[in-house]
């Protein structure tokens, strides 16, 4: 039995915004609502990250923000899928100049996908549901 | 108006600058700061914005901005003083909605400020080094500090437990990541039971020093970037910050691109009243509020999208105008998805005011007294339901379509969280009045001539209010000619509201303290573009607030034998 | 052996546990509808437990272990022999023994007591706060839960048996019996944690409370005692008052349960205790002087 197909079929999600400008966190409660619905694919939020399956991580990383994030993962019970969301938490965006940056997303903790966009779209993210879902069955 | 400030101030103006007939800065020396304060906020009941600190390299400047809410008149007072070891007389005891605003200038410009109450470190993380102030010219654009290791106090781990009152007190960890809110912020809750006895509101995790990456791009490229301060409020920033800039240049923009303006921030307001409405269901349990509150919205969203080819980060506005136009064709469409929004509201409205359950859980609770919403300086749909009867867009948006049409200002009375809800179901169908009535205007007009050609911004000063969803919007832009501007203050609502939880959450249940914080809709990533509050044990600066919380404690006690 | 298949296939573990699946997809599926979405797939409930047991359990450091371990596993069994007594007793009448009605209330406290001890070990301040709300919410509808069954006792003239009880006219088709059935659903939404008595583990205010801390194997043991109280739970209540159980009433029951879900809003624990005490139990005092009096 595949353990990752099995968690395919059920992804719980926790979501941690540092920084953001809450573009990306209304998008990704969007995706919840009744015009996407993303619960059809087993998709469900959940407030602790004890419980947690994939982790959404939405804005720059800055000074306060990463120690949590760090702190957060190493207490998530693996496997656990991180997912940088938006662009500045894919690249910092425009705030690449700010001076409470610290570090990418990606060189503080291993990201499994990207979901570009300022915000993204809802398409977007389930388009990168899905994409995640495909990695972790290890069809791509 | 203008003749009484004048007349209280006698004797300590140095000099008056008139602006514009609603733009007043007034120059005084930094020892009649205190008592020009006190004046005009308690005598002439001028409600204070904010204070905005300038370091023109020779000196530092203080501006505090105060404003008339009956006739949307500002007047700013003007202080300077030493560029190194500068210092200012505190008016935060005055005023308590200057607390934070005098420790963010002291963080990021170094200014202190005598006699204040609370001197500690406000902004920015405690390893961030001592004496270097990123607000500061000779702080390099993009410039980066080292970062010590464990930055950060580690909540949400151990339980901690103190004695007070002698009874034993639980501190309870809301965020910074917690499912109440969408973005990080950090409330701890003292409680003693079920009872909040205190709130430490600990700022910080949501700061992106925006207000020095303004001082790095062009006009153009500001309007962008002020829009990403708050994804909900992506229209109003952009809205005050060009209402700054054409306060500058004494602009005024085409009618047409006036209305178009007016209606992209209103289905804004829909569209985050909604989504307020459906999260305060979701903190209250009650899923199903939150689920059709934002299906709804998802036809506001549309017509956004329609407008102006995005859901949520409009890029409508312009220096000068708008960028893009509604096509005439295209109005009865709008027009009718506005009007089936009616219907939706009378659900909602309904919903919230016949369900009992809703009453017990939100009736006299997190009540904000109409004093306490003075002295707090609180804008918006947070000091509206207190009977505060305040609102920008009725008083001061030259660029704006709000004095061509029909609409009222929606105020209640008791400032509980029941009242805040229905006074924000209420300004929805203003909203839709609004829209419905700019949209009939539009299609009078001819397409096309939607902006004014601006070439260069010549050096000057500027402010440009607008009504967020959340309440006033404050932007501060000062121009020495260049490209880019020089100093660009940006002030949110939620900056002013959320200090004021400290007040309606103290006293309550936890299980109400979830919906009371959530009652000012946060808007941290807004209130935070510049601003941190200090990370560690704020208890011993805060006697105010214990001194009030203590108070409260007693009372509830006396009333409870 | 008999006991032992009982036990683990049917009525109990197994059986239950597929029911109880397939209820919480009901609910979930219907609670979907109600909002305007589609909802999760049919074996949405099997995956989520599947993929919790394959994950890894993370133990807090300053959590007391044994605690933190038994109170999953105690949550299911006691969940488990509920389903047992209450199944045979309708399945296989033969099996059944007197009394059988006072095991099954008892034993239907005990999963309240395990999530209790769960918070309290924890070492978490959420978990603990969940902890101290869930024993103010058992406070609440305990009583009142006990009044009922003694307005059934009267009822049926002093029987202890369920199947006995099963066999008599249904209880509800009375003025007593109407009064503490109306009474009972407000205790098995109470004892299922729905909305409005979620307080114990209201997500947006103490996140999951007591189970805050608790992952892969561990949460997947609370979850499936959850799942065999929402089998159970209605299916109990069900055959004592309505008088036996089919597909029909157990439907209605659920949807019950998730329609109030669905209309409400959380109460705080001072109103819910406040409802419980001075407007359900005078309720079923008056319900229970009603049937002393029988009618």
């Amino acid at each position: 039995m595949n353990k990752l197909k099995i968690l395919s079929k059920s992804i719980w999600v926790f979501h941690f915004a540092s920084a953001a400008c809450n573009n990306c966190d209304i998008e990704i409660l969007d995706v919840l609502t009744p015009r996407f619905d993303v619960e059809r694919f087993g998709v469900k939020l959940v407030g602790s990250i004890k419980h947690a399956d994939a982790m959404l991580v939405s804005g720059m990383m800055n000074r306060k923000g990463a120690e949590f994030l760090k702190d957060l993962y190493d207490q998530a019970p693996k496997p656990l899928a991180v997912i940088a969301f938006g662009s500045c938490a894919s690249s910092m965006g425009m705030f690449k100049v700010s001076y409470n940056r610290v570090i990418p997303v990606d060189e503080i903790i291993p990201v499994t996908a990207y979901i570009p966009g300022c915000p993204p779209r809802p398409e977007a993210i389930i388009d990168g549901i899905v994409k995640v879902v495909k990695k972790l069955r290890g069809e791509i | 108006m203008i003749n009484k400030v004048k007349d209280i101030l006698q004797g300590k103006i140095i000099k008056w600058e008139e602006k514009s007939s609603k733009r007043h800065y007034i120059e005084i020396d930094k020892k009649d700061l205190r008592s020009a304060a006190e004046l005009l906020f308690r005598k002439l009941e001028l409600r204070f914005c904010i204070a905005t600190g300038l370091d023109n390299v020779k000196n530092m400047e203080v501006l505090y901005h105060f404003s008339d809410d009956k006739t949307g008149v500002v007047y700013s007072l003007r202080v300077f003083t030493d560029r190194d070891k500068g210092k200012i007389p505190s008016i935060a005891d005055i005023i308590k909605g200057a607390t934070w605003i005098e420790r963010e200038m002291r963080e990021l410009l170094g200014i202190e400020f005598t006699g204040a109450a609370d001197t500690s470190r406000l902004l920015l993380d405690p390893t961030w080094p001592e004496g270097v102030y990123p607000l500061r010219k000779d702080y390099e654009y993009g410039r980066k500090e080292p970062r010590g290791e464990d930055s950060c106090r580690r909540p949400n781990i151990k339980i901690e437990e103190l004695t007070k009152n002698g009874k034993k007190t639980k501190i309870i960890p809301i965020g910074p990541y917690h499912p109440l809110q969408e973005e990080p912020e950090f409330f701890e809750l003292m409680v003693q039971g079920e009872k909040v006895i205190d709130l430490n509101i600990n700022l910080g995790y949501n700061h992106r020093g925006i207000e020095k990456i303004a001082e790095g791009k062009h006009w153009d490229q500001v309007t962008f970037l002020v829009e990403r301060i708050c994804g909900i409020c992506s229209c109003s920033h952009p809205y005050a910050y060009v209402n700054a800039v054409e306060d500058l240049l004494g602009l005024e923009i085409p009618l047409r691109a006036k209305y178009v303006r007016t209606v992209i921030a209103e289905l804004e307001r829909i569209h985050s009243h909604l989504l307020w409405l459906g999260l305060a269901g979701h903190f209250l349990g009650y899923n199903t509020v939150w689920m059709w509150a934002w299906k709804y919205r998802e036809t506001v969203l549309d017509l956004c999208e329609q407008i102006s080819g995005n859901r949520n980060h409009y890029a409508m506005m312009r220096i000068g105008g708008v960028r893009k136009d509604i096509f005439n064709s295209e109005i009865d469409g709008m027009k009718e998805k506005a009007a089936s929004l009616v219907p939706i509201l009378d659900l909602f409205k309904g919903a919230v005011i016949d369900d009992p359950v809703i009453h017990a859980r939100t009736k006299n609770i997190g009540v904000l007294s109409k004093e306490e919403a003075i002295n707090y300086c609180v804008t918006g749909p947070t000091a509206r339901p207190s009977g505060l009867d305040q609102d920008i867009r009725k008083i001061d948006i030259l660029n704006g379509a709000y004095q061509l049409i029909e609409w009222d200002v929606i105020v209640c009375q008791n400032g509980d969280i029941f009242d805040k809800t229905v006074c924000r179901v209420l300004e929805m169908y203003e909203s839709v009045k609004i829209i419905t009535q700019c949209l009939d205007k539009l299609k009078g007009l001819k397409e096309g001539n939607i902006w004014e050609e601006v070439r260069e911004i010549p050096p000057g000063e500027g402010i440009g209010r607008y009504e967020a969803p959340r309440g006033e919007v404050w932007h501060y832009v000062r121009s020495d000619g260049g490209n880019t501007p020089v100093r660009h203050k940006i002030r949110a609502p939620s900056y002013m509201n959320v200090l004021s939880n400290e007040l309606a959450a103290v006293g309550g249940d936890v299980s109400d303290a979830a919906i009371t914080l959530a009652a000012v809709d946060p808007c941290y990533c807004c209130t935070e573009r510049m601003q941190a509050v200090e990370n560690g044990n704020v208890k011993y600066n805060w006697e105010e607030l214990l001194r009030l919380s203590e108070e409260k404690t007693k009372r509830l006690r006396g009333e409870l034998k | 052996m008999k006991t032992i298949f009982y036990f683990l296939v049917f009525p109990g573990f197994l059986f239950a546990l597929i029911v109880g699946m397939v209820a919480s997809y009901i609910e979930r599926k219907v609670t979907a509808r109600v909002q305007w979405r589609v909802g999760p797939p049919i074996l949405q409930p099997w995956y989520d437990l599947l993929k919790l047991f394959t994950k890894e359990s993370v133990v807090p450091e300053n959590a007391h272990l044994l605690t933190f371990l038994a109170t999953p596993v105690l949550f299911m069994v006691s969940a488990t022999l509920v389903a047992m007594y209450a199944g045979m007793a309708f399945f296989f009448p033969d099996a059944a023994f007197q009394g059988d009605l006072i095991v099954i209330v008892y034993l239907l406290t005990i999963p309240p007591i395990c999530l209790i001890l769960a918070g309290a070990a924890s070492a978490n301040p959420l978990a603990s706060l969940g902890a101290s709300r869930e024993i103010k919410l058992v406070l609440s509808y305990e009583l009142v839960f006990w009044m009922t069954i003694a307005v059934i006792w009267v009822k049926t003239g002093g029987e202890l048996s369920l199947v006995n009880i099963m066999n008599k006219p249904p209880v509800m088709y009375s003025y007593s019996g109407g009064i503490a059935s109306v009474l009972a659903l407000f205790v098995m939404q109470a004892k299922l944690g729905r909305v409005p008595f979620d307080i114990a583990e209201a997500e947006t205010e103490i996140m999951a409370g007591a189970y805050i801390e608790y992952s892969g194997p561990l949460l997947g043991f609370f979850k499936m005692g959850q799942y065999i109280l929402l089998a159970t739970l209605p299916f109990f209540i069900s055959s004592i008052f309505w008088g036996g159980v089919n597909v029909f009433k157990y439907v209605a029951l659920l949807v019950i349960v998730i329609l109030v879900e669905n209309t409400n809003p959380r109460l705080k624990v001072k109103q819910c205790l406040k409802l419980f005490w001075f407007i359900l139990f005078p309720l079923s005092l008056v319900a229970l002087i009603l049937a002393v009096v029988g009618l």
